[in-house]
């Protein structure tokens, strides 16, 4: 690090248009050439402002009060045009839609290429080399608007790489993308990092990928710069980083508990599973416990089967059996397939009854948002049959079936069309027939138990506000069925927490929860039942733990298991069976710790 | 949803022509479609655009505009019988003159809209911006606005197609079959339109000035757009055909 700093931020901060509230807030940072920096941060942290302050957005494009400076490779980012700054600082920005300035590939690369002058017999080499790196050849002359998230994003990236910036700056680049896309867009940062010697800033909420991939985390809190240092110096503030609002690795949480409880001393976590199970492998063994290490074929077996009998006391009991309850959601052999390609949903069977908190997961083109919409009726089963309540979908108008599902969509922003709070909660009850006064006076109710702003516009508030106004919107509707799709996204920790406790008041109110999911350790903590797609078909469908303990299953849908799960597997089949079948962080600790103190 | 000025890929002459031939191709039949007063011509002008569309592979692009045309072309034809009424009378309020003014108004629909479609499905619309720069001397700022504009029709279609999909499931009746009624229930979808799509022009533009927008000059692209012997015979075809309207 003897090398000088390559952006050096000066007690910076800024404040938006006319505004007096500091999105950052006095920050003094220096990013060194070759660093892998991660930033997260709860919603409102300032994480868009550092970037937009790192990239000289601001104050180039942004208008506000920018205090203290920012030094872009030796140059104040005030005194340089924003193009002179891009030659150093390449930016990916959120919206991967708006960042495309081309239809083709191709002259997207060329575009940024052609404007910096890049001699024209370098540019079929920094083209092709730039698709090369990042893995994306093949898609040289197609269509952006036919490309997945994840190509799109690779796109962003080699048109970034092809200009050869020397810091890339990226605004969560794996929001919208499965967890095995999210994984594949680390790898391709962190090989440039390595090779090419970029340094790279990213913004992250995915706080698993910021352990495994980053050599260094910054934690914004309230504008300012709350910790800075290494993942493992990161993770160990567990309790403070969850008072801020931000999620750790589940295998840190684990180790921060431990040491919590006494069983291990106070140090760095762990940020693997591999870590985690080698340290308490470790402390089993250390104390000499009569834990038979399971050795015989059949015991193994038995550990990785799909139900163990003897099921651990300390995996999460069925909450309630429902079985009795007749299934309020009933699919019976569906099929559907969207005209001119093979994407939609084959011979799916599946039944949900009330009560029932279901996580959905599986790739981006699984089907499963196909499976939501048929149960919504934005879809009608070109084969099968598709019951709510009883009501056959194709039978009724999609805005009847409105009365019976409650759908809660990813992006808010398309949910949301009135000019009050207490409007937009209170229209879905009037387009169901409840009378004006009685449904602002249900509306009233729900948006004092979210704490919301009755009459501010939808559109004034945050990201996880609006959410808010879309989640509340949904519980007053107090339909029989709710639909999430990706609920969690774009959401910070705590806000994450809030809808999720929310839909699981819901579901112990007797709603049937479905929710399509990208982030497995969600699902582990809510979902009692998780049904895996692949290609358009159910692979699985059972009790969470049991699902993802197949390794065969998780594989097949190429999706990582929940951390806690990886770990109570592995210690299953290393230390002993007892931890086969946990989901939870406490599960495990307090197995352990029983186990370490007779 | 796609949108109707999707690149169809191929290799055809009309393919590997210069995009401002094209365009001049897509104006000489307008011109001369504007100009012409004879059924054999005006039919004739809709067969040349068909059969370029034919040979381009593009003719389901074209029949599926149609589509959309015939009906409103038969509106037309109606509207302009009702309004002239000279000449000698058909049956009820129609009269000959009616008819002739009506049906002539309806062909020029027809061949006033598809020659453009066509050719901006044949050009990429990098092309067609580069090519107006180089060849035209269009400011590229201009030529930037204008494809960014077409490159958003899909996106802002997708996202207005996304947002009734999450009305329709709160129970709004987007799939009533009273079309003003569904007309005065998507008034109010256009907030959440506008907020997205002032967001995402102003994301492009600066994405497009971190990548140099700014410095763009008219030497910039890559590729180069000659016109070539194949341009200059083509342009030469499109004179004679706005004469050969003009004459008949």
């Amino acid at each position: 690090m003897s090398s000088p700093a390559i952006i050096s931020l000066e007690d910076v901060s800024f404040c938006y248009g006319e505004r007096d509230e500091r999105a950052l807030d006095d920050v003094s940072l220096k990013i060194f050439p070759g660093e892998f920096v991660g930033v997260t941060g709860p919603s409102g942290a300032g994480k868009s402002t550092l970037a937009a302050v790192l990239s000289g957005a601001v104050p180039h494009h942004y208008r506000g009060s920018l205090y203290g400076a920012a030094i872009v490779d030796g140059h104040d980012t005030c005194e340089v045009s924003l193009t002179d700054i891009a030659r150093t600082v390449g930016s990916v920005t959120q919206d991967i839609d708006a960042q495309m300035v081309a239809s083709v590939v191709e002259d997207e690369l060329l575009f940024g290429l052609e404007n910096f002058g890049v001699p024209h017999d370098q540019i079929e080499g920094r083209l092709s080399g730039a698709l090369e790196t990042v893995g994306i050849s093949e898609l040289r002359d197609r269509e952006i608007a036919t490309l997945s998230g994840g190509q799109k994003q690779k796109v962003a990236v080699a048109a970034i790489l092809a200009l050869r910036p020397r810091v890339l700056v990226l605004d969560e680049p794996t929001a919208a993308l499965d967890p095995a896309s999210s994984k594949l867009i680390f790898q391709t940062l962190s090989q440039l990092n390595r090779t090419e010697g970029i340094t790279v800033v990213v913004i992250e909420q995915k706080v698993a990928l910021l352990s495994e991939f980053c050599g260094r985390v910054l934690v914004m809190d309230g504008g300012r710069l709350a910790l800075d240092g290494t993942p493992r110096e990161v993770f160990a503030h567990g309790s403070e980083l969850r008072r801020m609002g931000v999620d750790s690795p589940r295998v840190a949480r684990v180790s921060n508990s431990l040491a919590e409880h006494g069983v291990i001393e106070p140090g760095p976590p762990c940020l693997s599973v591999e870590e985690a199970e080698a340290l308490i492998r470790g402390l089993l063994a250390g104390r000499g416990k009569k834990s038979p290490v399971v050795t015989s074929r059949s015991a193994r077996d038995d550990a990785l089967g799909d139900a163990p009998s003897h099921a651990s006391p300390h995996a999460p009991a069925p909450r309630r059996a429902e079985e009795a309850a007749p299934p309020v959601v009933d699919l019976r052999d569906v099929s559907f397939a969207y005209p001119g390609s093979g994407d939609g949903v084959s011979h799916v069977n599946l039944a949900f009854r009330p009560g029932e908190l279901v996580g959905v997961v599986g790739q981006n083109g699984a089907g499963k948002t196909t499976l939501t919409k048929l149960l919504n009726g934005l879809l009608r089963p070109a084969s099968g049959e598709v019951r709510i309540a009883g009501i056959d979908t194709r039978a009724v108008p999609v805005s009847r079936i409105a009365a019976h599902v409650a759908t809660l969509f990813q992006n808010p922003d398309r949910q949301l069309c009135k000019d009050t709070v207490l409007d937009e909660v209170a229209f879905g009850l009037e387009l169901q027939g409840v009378d004006g006064e009685g449904a602002r006076r249900r509306a009233a109710a729900a948006i004092e138990r979210f704490g919301l702003p009755a009459g501010e516009s939808p559109f004034s508030l945050s990201r996880g506000q609006r959410q808010m106004v879309a989640l509340a919107s949904v519980v007053v509707m107090e339909p029989q069925v709710v639909l999430l799709d990706e609920p969690t996204s774009g959401l910070d920790y705590r806000e994450c927490m809030t809808v999720m406790e929310t839909v699981r008041e819901m579901a112990e109110r007797g709603c049937a929860v479905i929710m399509v999911c990208h982030d497995m350790e969600v699902v582990s903590d809510f979902a009692e039942r998780v049904v895996v797609m692949a290609g358009g078909r159910v692979l699985a469908d059972g009790r969470a733990a049991e699902v993802f303990s197949r390794p065969e299953v998780m594989e097949a849908a190429s999706i990582e298991a929940p951390q806690v799960a990886q770990l109570s597997r592995a210690l299953a089949l290393s230390s002993s069976e007892k931890f086969a079948g946990i989901s939870q962080v406490s599960g495990i600790v307090d197995l352990v710790e029983e186990m370490v103190r007779p | 949803m796609t949108s109707v000025i999707d690149y169809v890929p191929g290799d055809t002459l009309l393919h590997r022509l210069n995009p401002v031939t094209k365009l001049a191709v897509a104006v000489a039949v307008i011109v001369a479609t504007l100009l012409a007063d004879t059924y054999p011509l005006l039919v004739g002008l809709i067969a040349l655009t068909l059969a370029l569309g034919a040979y381009a592979g593009a003719l389901r692009r074209l029949t599926s505009l149609l589509k959309v045309l015939v009906p409103l072309a038969a509106i037309m034809l109606a509207l302009q019988t009702a309004v002239v009424r000279t000449g000698a009378p058909v049956a009820a309020w129609i009269t000959v003159d009616g008819l002739v003014t009506g049906s002539k108004a309806c062909l020029r629909l027809l061949g006033v809209a598809m020659p453009l479609i066509l050719m901006l499905s044949v050009t990429k619309m990098g092309d067609l911006a580069n090519a107006c720069v180089e060849v035209l001397h269009v400011p590229y700022r201009y030529a930037f606005t204008f494809t960014t504009a077409l490159r958003f029709v899909p996106v802002f279609s997708q996202e207005m197609t996304a947002i009734m999909e999450a009305q329709t499931a709160r129970g709004v009746e987007y799939d009533t079959r009273n079309p003003f009624r569904k007309l005065r229930l998507m008034l109010p979808m256009c907030v959440p339109l506008l907020v997205s799509s002032v967001g995402k022009t102003d994301a492009t533009a600066l994405a497009a000035e971190q990548r140099g927008f700014y410095l763009r000059t008219r030497e910039s692209s890559y590729r180069r757009y000659p016109l070539v012997a194949r341009d200059w015979a083509t342009l030469a075809c499109c004179v004679a055909l706005v004469a050969i309207g003009a004459a008949l």
